[in-house]
């Protein structure tokens, strides 16, 4: 079971995945999430990233392998309410309000209603104002930010953000990147982060892990030691600047690795 | 886009008709076929007591069998998302009992019920839930997987997918379908009133029929095509006061043979056997009398072991290839006419404007009424029946198709703007591609209506084909002749059904993908 300060640890055990018609998405993989530590997932586009967060949610069954967190099935976990998933589409229900969007975590996740904190998260995100709109009048971006407040109104001990910032524009990215991580970190949810951004991920992170092209195989697991806050003073110091370098080079490197003929 | 579900054009469309009305009968005066609106209004202000009572009984038997059809869908529905694994079979036994001639249905309703307001009720209720059931079922498995992957994400199952996302999902669906089916009870309830009855203008209609009292007839349809636009309109209007987004034109896709190729085989097997055990069954319940309630191994015999079982499957082919002649060119014509006015009105956008109200406020008559207007016009004969047909599908297709065509993928159009290609290339290369996923529902979803038409049209007025035959066999109790009717127009009418989605499924495979994956 999970810590009484709900942290989880995520275990993945032999997992692969191939999907029918051949196409393997994920490479036989054995890794472990620390409990409370954020990871971020980059790779290529089509690499198998988001498999693997569906794997973890257990919204797709594994070819071969495990998932357990804290030894229990993500079935289970999920039943618990103890997962959350900002999925990379938006995908709010289009009749509800933001505000009832948000909402509807906590009653799909069997938790009493909590109207402070989804006010609350909403506010954070930078949806005040927009509480009683519908997603039809949003932009992609604040579509993006309604349902990344959804996916923390559970409190969950487990967090799968996929590309959540896909759709946002680079200066609200940054101020999310920045804002972001003080909801989920100090209660030591563990999270998991699938992005483009190397830039995202680096700011984001405890530790990097560097996906080759299909199927997902790990080619580089970075640990990133920079202090929090990681504000924009931050983002300018050398050792950010080193670690976003290092993650370039290995997924370039992973690129190569996987595609020796074009290598040539 | 969709113009089609506003208020105002279905209002125009009414005053169009109305002036159209009004212009026909001033050419025709004296030609006792057309009673124009002012002869009508004079004819129902005389007789208010007749047509009133008339109206009343039937608008009440058509919204109790409104009311009980859609009931029905709705649970139907319910259970097909709750136990998937039935969703073939639901949706199959739906289509067959849809399928049952209401010409038939109605006499042995009549014989099981006896006097009263129950057959009409029921062949309302009939008339109903299957167009209720097809766009209630396509909405609910319309939902976005990435809806349902968030309810899961929670740990939550089949009951919250239904309750948060799936039943809110389908409301645009459900309206649409209400909106069809509100004419749709109408049509039942006067079939039903058709086959013996006391009151309603099903009854009404035939009097007046035999007497060929003009404006009465006419005063008939255009309360009936009345009462059904209002209803129409109503419904529309409840449906954008309720959701934000408009109700979307239905084109249900055709259902997909899910699973292994056994599995496909087994499907149809399976539903026959269940058909068949449920008719049996029905049968043998107490209280059925034998004489009239015969169950499939009666009707086998009729047409092979009896002593007139060559006489009596030579009556059955004579009927069947009499309703053919009528039936097949009145299909084909209603779909191409209907296909190819959409085409027009896209290729000449300013006729749109003209047209789609008048299409829209049609649409919504329950074309059946009309059908002693259209034998008026253009004889008992094969053109009077031919054009009832062909209006039945016509309406429908002319709809869907221009939906279809208006759906052309905008990106793809702007490619083809941007290479300043005309109206014609864009319709050939990407809106006529475009549109026949449209098309090929209309097609199957008007094979029942196409088969509803014709044979009421044979029994009102040709005395011809399957549709004479039945009404004909329940008169003169030969319930074999009449059984065995019902088996051969169900399994027409459900295997051309099966046959158009066969070859809808494959042109959509090639044509839209994304609508039969899954």
């Amino acid at each position: 079971m999970a810590d009484t300060d709900g942290r989880a640890r995520i275990v993945c055990t032999g997992l692969s995945k191939a999907f029918p018609g051949g196409l393997r998405a994920v490479a036989p993989l054995d890794v472990t999430f620390d409990a409370g530590a954020t990871t971020a997932l980059v790779g290529p586009s089509g690499c198998g990233k988001s498999t693997l967060l569906r794997l973890i949610a257990g919204l797709e069954e594994p070819s071969e392998g495990e998932v357990r967190i804290d030894n229990l099935t993500p079935a289970r976990q999920r039943s618990r309410g103890a997962i959350s998933v900002a999925f990379q589409d938006p995908s709010l229900l289009p009749w509800l309000t933001v505000r009832a969007n948000v909402a509807l975590a906590r009653k799909l996740a069997r938790q009493p209603p909590d109207p402070v904190l989804v006010e609350d998260l909403i506010g954070l995100v930078g949806l005040s104002g927009s509480e009683d709109t519908r997603p039809a009048a949003l932009s992609g971006g604040m579509r993006q930010r309604a349902a990344i407040a959804r996916a923390l109104a559970t409190r969950p001990q487990i967090l799968l953000l996929d590309e959540p910032f896909g759709a946002v524009d680079e200066l609200t990215r940054r101020q999310l990147a920045r804002d972001l991580p003080p909801l989920w970190q100090p209660r030591g949810t563990t999270t998991l982060l699938v992005t483009h951004s190397i830039h995202e991920a680096v700011t984001l992170a405890d530790r990097i892990l560097v996906l080759s092209p299909r199927p997902a195989r790990i080619v580089a697991d970075i640990a990133v030691p920079l202090p929090r806050p990681r504000g924009p003073e931050m983002t300018d110091s050398a050792e950010f600047r080193a670690l976003v370098t290092r993650t370039s080079e290995a997924l370039a490197q992973g690129d190569a690795d996987n595609a020796p003929m074009a290598a040539q | 886009m969709m113009r089609a579900v506003a208020v105002g054009p279905p209002l125009l469309g009414g005053g169009v008709l109305i002036l159209g009305w009004v212009a026909l009968a001033a050419a025709l005066q004296g030609g006792h076929l057309v009673a124009g609106p002012a002869e009508v209004a004079g004819w129902i202000t005389t007789n208010p007591g007749l047509i009133g009572r008339a109206l009343g009984a039937t608008l009440a038997n058509a919204a109790l069998g409104f009311l009980a059809g859609n009931l029905v869908a709705v649970a139907l529905a319910a259970v097909a998302m709750i136990w998937p694994r039935l969703l073939n079979l639901v949706s199959g036994l739906a289509l067959v009992v849809f399928c049952l001639p209401l010409i038939a249905t109605g006499p042995i309703l009549r014989v099981l019920m006896g006097p009263g307001d129950g057959p009409q009720i029921v062949l309302a209720a009939l008339a109903v839930y299957y167009t209720t059931l097809i766009p209630l079922l396509t909405g609910l498995r319309a939902t976005p997987a990435v809806w349902l992957d968030l309810v899961h994400s929670y740990g939550r199952g089949r009951w919250s997918e239904l309750i948060h996302v799936r039943a809110r999902a389908a409301l645009p669906y459900l309206f649409a379908g209400l909106q069809i089916a509100a004419p749709a009870a109408f049509l039942g309830a006067m079939v039903g009133e058709f086959t013996g009855a006391e009151r309603g203008m099903g009854v009404l209609t035939i009097r007046f029929m035999r007497a060929l009292d003009v404006p009465a007839l006419w005063a008939i349809a255009a309360l009936a095509a009345a009462v059904s636009m209002a209803v129409y309109a109503a419904i529309g209007a409840l449906a954008r006061a309720v959701l934000h987004d408009r109700p979307p034109v239905i084109l249900a896709p055709p259902r997909v043979m899910g699973g292994s190729r056994p599995e496909r085989v087994m499907q149809p097997i399976l539903l026959v056997a269940v058909v068949l055990v449920l008719w049996w069954g029905a049968m043998a319940l107490p209280g059925m009398n034998p004489f009239f309630a015969k169950s499939p191994l009666d009707v086998m015999a009729a047409l092979t072991t009896a002593p007139q079982a060559a006489a009596t499957r030579d009556t059955l082919w004579t009927a069947l290839a009499e309703t053919a002649v009528f039936l097949l060119p009145g299909y084909l014509a209603g779909l191409i006419l209907g296909a190819g006015l959409a085409v027009a009105l896209v290729i000449v956008p300013n006729l749109s404007a003209l047209v789609m109200p008048i299409a829209v406020a049609l649409r919504s008559v329950p074309i059946v009424t009309t059908a002693p207007l259209i034998v008026l016009f253009l004889g008992r004969g094969a053109l009077g029946t031919i054009s009832l047909v062909a209006v039945m599908v016509f309406f429908p297709t002319l709809v869907a198709c221009l939906h279809g065509l208006r759906q052309a993928p905008g990106q793809i159009l702007d490619v083809f703007h941007t290479y300043a290609a005309g109206r014609l290339r864009q319709m050939a290369h990407v809106r006529l591609p475009a549109m026949l996923p449209a098309l090929f529902a209309a097609a199957r979803m008007s094979v029942p209506a196409a088969i509803l038409a014709v044979t009421v049209v044979e029994w009102l007025t040709t005395g011809r084909g399957l549709g004479s035959l039945m009404a004909l066999s329940a008169s003169v109790s030969d319930y074999n002749m009449l059984w065995a009717a019902v088996v051969v127009v169900t399994t027409i009418s459900a295997v051309c059904y099966a046959g158009v989605a066969a070859v809808e499924r494959r042109i959509l495979s090639i044509y839209a993908p994304e609508q039969v994956r899954r």
